[in-house]
């Protein structure tokens, strides 16, 4: 054997758990997305029908509203991680022993398991035994007995919350690193040319976080489409399908429904709005780039 | 125009003392160079004068007015920092233009002093570049610009120079002098260089371990060292000093015979500055040695001769030359004068005959 051919044979085991793990299983959903399929008739995919399942998928409410859900469920849960993350990193860049401790113990939401958050709140929302719907109507007489999950709005806000909760920690982790890069000299010479501190926060330090901000965003936004755990375990997409998130839709087409061609054609629909996204995450970031070393 | 006056100031961080108290009076309309090594507490002390820095204990009085209290934005200083300090997602024109924004100054009038301002650091054809598209030098007029645009009554420098390179330097050190000249203006400057501190300033300030060891003209502190680190520290190449005793009123080393006024004592340096020697044939000269190294700097050729643990330094002729290890000698220039020092304080010793 020749040693140039040495690299590429020490390459192909990694290549081939690859290709097998997630090349091929794409490949194969993409497939089986143009194929009519159903589990429960049988265990080999049928045959082709064209751009049907997508088709179906443009004028099926279910799909639409699962699509409304995410977008709503998306929307106000990157606002409201960036912000609350770009707050508390504003609050936490200063260097001292509690600063210190309270970043320390603020990653704790962010190692407790998503599916486990879910089972968590559901219990401290729980209108005759919970924690949190018991605690909220002590100090608010107008908030007793709410049925919590078993409103709309209220269960969709919960699910928000619980996302939130889960991610501002690893997001003011990203905001604590982009404040570091800032150099002191800005802040000060703001502060000698008469800047108050609300001017120096949004004048001047948060133009120079727009970078950091922006993959922030994009970030909680792909894993934010990708909502599936805590619907799962709080809300079971209800009440009705009013959180009913496209993952937790596309698995009960695809595993409780067994339509798997119209489930696979479904997973390729939210590949494809993760793709866009990442694209145009890359061309802001690099254009970004550009500006920055001009 | 202020004066400034530092009352007793005192900055701890926790247990570290980093300026013990002290006081400092910087008059109206002078350039004060805070000068010494890294870590010796010039920034600190201009950062106390800014207001970035809280103060332990002591005064800060601008025009006799106690500022302590005061926020940075209230005591009328525009400063220059050694990064710059600029707005990188402002244009070169609005980085100028922000402090007069932030003081509520029409629209009309902001364009016009920006402009006067930019075409005083000549930086008029550059206002719409963003600062990342300018170079060093260029970037430290936009800082300077910045500062100067709304006429503040003192300017405090953090080493506005040490970023650039060393031809750049001496360039910005005259435009820097200029200005200066130019406006009137009271103004701070820390530095590390020496040679940034003798050119520009009205007065120096040697600072060592937080304090200032010796306040005074550049003039002044070069000819007469306040102490071994002053002496040391000012002057380049810096001066000779020659570890050796007194005995029967004659300061002695390997080589070194030259008469004082000091009683027997150990532990004495004497100090001599290169440029205070010349190289000479007689073997009866108060320094002789044998010759260990030639470096020419152009103007001139430095010659400096060893004799065991005594190494001494003199600038002369561009045109000497003579053979590595052959015998040489150095004899003071006519007006030129040694320094006597204590070894273990530092303290400058009086008793040099002239």
């Amino acid at each position: 054997m020749k040693d140039r051919l040495l690299p590429y044979w020490l390459l192909i085991p990694a290549f081939i758990i690859v290709l097998a793990t997630t090349i091929y299983p794409l490949a194969y959903s993409f497939i089986t997305s143009f194929r009519d399929w159903d589990l429960t008739e049988s265990r080999r995919p049928g045959g082709f029908v064209g751009v049907e399942n997508y088709a179906y998928a443009a004028s099926e409410s279910a799909f639409l509203n699962s699509l409304w859900v995410t977008t709503v469920f998306v929307v106000t849960s990157v606002i409201l991680t960036v912000i609350l993350a770009v707050a508390l990193a504003l609050l936490l860049r200063r260097t001292g022993p509690m600063h210190t401790f309270t970043r320390i113990i603020l990653i704790l939401p962010f190692a407790m398991s998503p599916a486990l958050i879910g089972v968590s709140y559901r219990f401290m929302f729980n209108p005759e035994f919970g924690v949190l719907a018991q605690g909220l109507g002590a100090v608010f007489p107008a908030l007793q007995g709410v049925p919590w999950l078993a409103d709309p709005l209220l269960a969709m806000g919960i699910l928000v919350l619980t996302d939130v909760w889960h991610w501002t920690p690893y997001m003011t982790f990203m905001c604590l690193g982009g404040l570091a890069s800032i150099p002191r000299e800005t802040e000060e010479a703001a502060r000698i040319d008469g800047a108050s501190n609300l001017r120096i926060i949004f004048g001047i330090i948060l133009p120079q976080m727009r970078g950091v901000i922006l993959v922030m965003a994009v970030l909680k936004t792909i894993f934010a489409l990708k909502m599936f755990d805590q619907v799962v375990t709080l809300t079971g997409g209800g009440p009705g399908t009013s959180t009913e998130t496209l993952a937790y839709f596309i698995f009960n087409v695809g595993f409780r429904w067994f339509d798997m061609g119209y489930a696979s054609a479904l997973a390729w629909i939210l590949t494809a709005i993760m793709m866009f996204i990442s694209i145009w995450y890359v061309r802001m970031l690099l254009s970004e780039r550009k500006m920055a070393t001009a | 125009m202020a004066e400034v006056r530092l009352v007793d100031i005192e900055k701890k961080y926790g247990s570290f003392l980093a300026v013990p108290k002290q006081s400092l009076t910087i008059h109206d309309g002078e350039f004060l160079v805070l000068l010494g090594p890294s870590g010796c507490g010039k920034t600190t002390t201009m950062r106390m004068i800014a207001g970035l820095e809280d103060i332990t204990s002591g005064d800060i009085m601008i025009r006799e007015e106690r500022i302590n209290d005061k926020p940075p934005k209230d005591r009328d200083i525009a400063m220059v920092f050694q990064n710059y300090g600029l707005y990188p997602h402002m244009t070169v024109r609005q980085n100028i233009e922000y402090p007069l924004k932030l003081r509520g100054i029409a629209k009309a009038a902001r364009t016009k002093r920006v402009q006067e301002t930019a075409d005083k650091v000549e930086l008029g054809a550059l206002l719409d570049r963003r600062p990342s598209e300018l170079s060093g030098g260029q970037r430290q007029r936009v800082a300077l610009a910045r500062a100067i645009v709304r006429t503040p009554s003192i300017f405090l420098m953090d080493e506005p120079l040490s970023n650039l390179d060393a031809k750049l330097r001496v360039t910005m050190r005259a435009e820097l002098k200029h200005l200066h000249h130019e406006l009137g203006v009271t103004t701070v400057y820390v530095t590390h260089d020496q040679m940034e501190a003798m050119t520009l300033a009205t007065r120096v300030a040697v600072m060592r371990e937080g304090r200032i060891v010796q306040l005074d003209t550049p003039k002044k502190i070069y000819a007469e060292p306040a102490d071994l680190f002053v002496a040391g520290f000012i002057g380049s190449p810096s001066m000779n000093l020659i570890d050796g005793k007194v005995s029967d009123g004659v300061f002695r080393a390997d080589g070194v015979n030259v008469p004082v006024d000091l009683p027997n004592r150990d532990g004495v340096v004497l100090g001599i500055r290169p440029e205070e020697l010349e190289i000479t044939d007689d073997a009866t000269a108060p320094i002789g040695g044998q010759l260990y190294a030639l470096e020419l700097t152009g103007e001139s050729t430095l010659v400096t001769l060893r004799n065991g643990p005594v190494s001494a330094c003199a600038r002369g002729h561009a045109d000497f030359e003579a053979e590595i290890n052959s015998p040489c000698y150095l004899t003071p220039k006519p007006g030129a004068r040694f320094h006597l020092f204590d070894r273990a304080s530092g303290e400058r010793l009086d008793g040099v005959k002239h």
